[in-house]
């Protein structure tokens, strides 16, 4: 099969910006034809190193990688915005690019000529602009505002037009970076029909997403760039599995450092025996946790020393897979005999959406004697939490709520999971289909036969 | 060099569309539209022949510029077509900012755009200095004449001259912001060393008609625009080959600095 777009030892280098470099960048661009021949090492930030793939024709492949791994400064590649400094990069076809945000368009003047001159500069001639201008504004659907001024167009109106004229155009290869993800639901579904249909019809698509969801519903093929270096390529769920485990590992041991830096920081703190912040009312300190929000209260009669998870196998970790098994243990020290007291312990998501919580009294204990330091593990077998960050907080309090130590946020875990799904609970759960249902294609390990059960 | 011409073909129709545009919104908005692109050449008309027919009372009526208001306009409606083209294309990859670092963008439209509105301008005003040499001719003086018909040659290779300037001058613009203004003080200059507000022959000294005639790139298409349109005879066969060789140079020369600038434009501007 011939390629759409073939890279070989491909590589990117900026320049920094300092005074100085400008007449030798000037004399080198002019001579060389290149900013950079004349700089040294050390005056250049590379941005691409050394990548070699190749885009066959009529596949969608995506590029996967976290920000400033050099995605954009590949895509601007391979639309020839940028050229490269090192190796060499082949595209065969007409390319249409949707980069950034409004890019290509002229602020200052209407919907309608920008269509125009964005079909321009895609190759259009004014006549099949005019033939196609109907459908690019009916696909939009910004009909009512093609008199407007684009710059009072928001985001997802750029987005809608700007996609609307690429797809019309008719390119040979659609180059697509993270834009797609301003449009609304609706429209990013008709957008990806489109790119279905524009596939089916043996056109390329280069895909830059953090979606990995979309990367791996529609990618035939992943590339995973890691500072300016492939890290993986293939099969998108392989590549974004590895992605996702990647950066949740990279995370478990931020928490961990966080973790140990906020624990040297309370045991400074906890000097006093009154706890300072959450109890002032000093204009300064008021107003200081006012902005910054209070994470932590109680008198400390009894109080959190710290928190830790623990996976099943009794290893202290805080990235885990949906379907784990997870061990929440706090220890407690009380500095004098309670008799009152109700350990407590709640999960959150970042945004402070409330997944699950329970204490002891919730769950039927009385309590009668708590003193000296005391381990508290809730155990918690198989947690079907949905893919993403959450937080915890945990708590030793009086039945009536009296607080002795409420800590939020005392750390934070990642929950990763094998499928796709949104929300925040992931049950064990499986598909039956009976009747006349037919897939072409069904998940890996399965038979696509109807009647059948698909566990997964 | 050759991409650079051949780019600015295949996108003739973007540029036209941008030059569409580009006149549209000028005058958008304002009450009397395009009239007022005629305003600022008939202001300073005003102003000049004021100055150099009451105040320094010149020997015109012997020197073949007279009368002088109109010979004036010969030479400065088109000199204000070179000015505001070279400064606004010098600005316009700068402006264009956006287009050329986020989208597959051909760059050398953008100078042209503002070459070929300026250009429009100067044609439209063509018709006050037509009617201006009725009347002149109507009054019994001597200007005007069949020489026009060599108008469009003088435009179009002066069209080079300043399209090759431009897109020199805007490529470099981006790496040294200081040409548009080193641009804007050269132009000042050039206006009294061009004959614009005098025909070359008024330059007493052999050495200084030499120089201008030879090293200035607008003398010839100033002296050219002076008679074809005032005297109205064909323009000189010595000017006609400095014309042409000027809008080789130019064009050879501003496109190939463009071209050899282009592949740094996107990360530079």
């Amino acid at each position: 099969m011939s390629y759409a777009i073939e890279a070989r030892g491909l590589g990117k280098d900026y320049r920094r910006m300092a005074a100085g470099y400008k007449l030798r960048t000037l004399k080198s661009a002019l001579l060389e034809r290149s900013l950079t021949q004349g700089l040294r090492q050390d005056e250049l930030i590379p941005a691409v190193r050394d990548l070699s793939f190749t885009v066959d024709r009529g596949e969608a492949f995506a590029v996967i990688g976290s920000n400033g791994s050099g995605k954009s400064t590949l895509l601007k590649m391979v639309a020839g915005i940028l050229k490269p400094t090192a190796g060499e990069i082949k595209v065969k076809g007409r390319v249409a690019a949707l980069i950034e945000l409004g890019a290509g368009f002229h602020p200052e003047i209407s919907g309608r000529e920008n269509v125009f001159i964005n079909g321009a500069v895609l190759g259009l001639s004014r006549r099949e602009i005019e033939r196609r201008y109907d459908e690019i504004v009916e696909f939009s659907g910004l009909a009512k505002f093609m008199d407007e001024p684009v710059k009072n167009y928001s985001s997802g109106m750029y987005v809608r037009l700007g996609f609307s004229v690429a797809i019309h155009t008719d390119p040979d290869i659609l180059l697509v970076d993270e834009v797609l993800a301003v449009g609304d639901e609706a429209f990013a579904h008709r957008c990806i029909r489109r790119i279905e249909e524009f596939l089916a019809r043996g056109r390329t698509v280069l895909l830059v997403s953090h979606s990995l969801g979309l990367v791996e519903e529609f990618a035939d093929r992943c590339l995973w760039l890691d500072a300016g270096v492939e890290r993986l390529t293939g099969n998108p769920r392989r590549v974004a599995d590895a992605y996702r485990r990647a950066v949740a590992e990279t995370e478990g041991r931020e928490h961990q450092a966080a973790k140990e830096h906020r624990e040297s920081a309370v045991q400074i703190a906890s000097a006093p025996e009154i706890d300072s912040v959450a109890d002032s009312t000093d204009g300064e300190e008021a107003q200081e946790s006012e902005a910054a929000e209070v994470l932590r209260w109680g008198t400390r009669e009894a109080e959190v020393v710290t928190a830790r998870m623990l996976s099943g196998d009794g290893t202290e970790r805080y990235n885990f897979v949906s379907g784990d098994d997870v061990v929440f243990e706090i220890r407690v020290k009380a500095r004098k005999r309670l008799h009152d007291f109700v350990f407590g312990v709640g999960i959150f998501t970042f945004r402070g959406l409330e997944c699950w919580g329970t204490n002891t009294t919730l769950a039927g204990f009385e309590s009668e004697v708590l003193s000296g330091e005391v381990t508290v593990r809730v155990v918690c077998p198989e947690l079907r939490l949905g893919p993403g960050e959450y937080s915890l907080d945990v708590a030793v309090h009086g039945r009536d709520g009296y607080a002795y130590d409420y800590q939020r946020r005392i750390l934070s875990f990642t929950m990763t999971a094998r499928e796709q799904g949104v929300g925040v609970y992931f049950p064990r759960h499986e598909w039956e289909f009976e009747g006349g249902v037919k897939w072409s294609t069904v998940p890996s390990g399965h038979s696509g036969r109807s009647q059948e059960k698909h566990d997964v | 060099m050759l991409d650079v011409t051949r780019r600015l073909l295949r996108y003739r129709g973007l540029l036209w569309t941008l030059v569409v545009r580009e006149l549209k919104g000028r005058y958008r908005g304002s009450f009397l539209g395009f009239f007022w692109s005629l305003v600022n050449p008939l202001i300073l008309l005003a102003v000049y022949s004021f100055v150099f027919t009451y105040i320094f009372r010149p020997r015109f009526a012997d020197g073949g510029a007279s009368p002088y208001p109109l010979f004036l306009m010969c030479g400065l409606f088109p000199w204000i077509w070179v000015s505001t083209s070279l400064l606004e294309g010098t600005g316009s990859l700068l402006a264009g900012a956006g287009l050329i670092r986020r989208a597959v963008f051909p760059a050398e439209v953008l100078p042209m755009v503002f070459v070929v509105s300026n250009l429009i301008h100067f044609l439209l005003a063509l018709p006050v200095l037509a009617g201006g040499l009725l009347i002149g001719r109507l009054l019994g003086h001597p200007v005007g004449g069949w020489g026009a018909v060599w108008l469009p040659l003088v435009i179009g290779l002066e069209f080079l001259v300043i399209g090759g300037m431009a897109l020199g001058l805007a490529a470099l613009n981006v790496h040294f912001k200081d040409v548009k203004d080193i641009l804007t003080n050269v132009l000042a200059v050039l206006l009294y060393l061009t004959p614009i507000l005098f025909p070359l022959s008024f330059i007493a000294w052999d050495w200084g008609r030499w120089a201008i005639g030879w090293l200035n790139p607008f003398a010839p298409f100033s002296t050219a625009f002076q008679q074809t349109l005032f005297t109205g005879v064909a323009p000189e066969p010595l000017l006609l080959l400095q014309m042409i060789g000027w809008a080789a140079t130019a064009w050879v020369l501003g496109t190939w600095l463009f071209g050899r600038l282009s592949d740094s434009l996107a990360e530079a501007v």
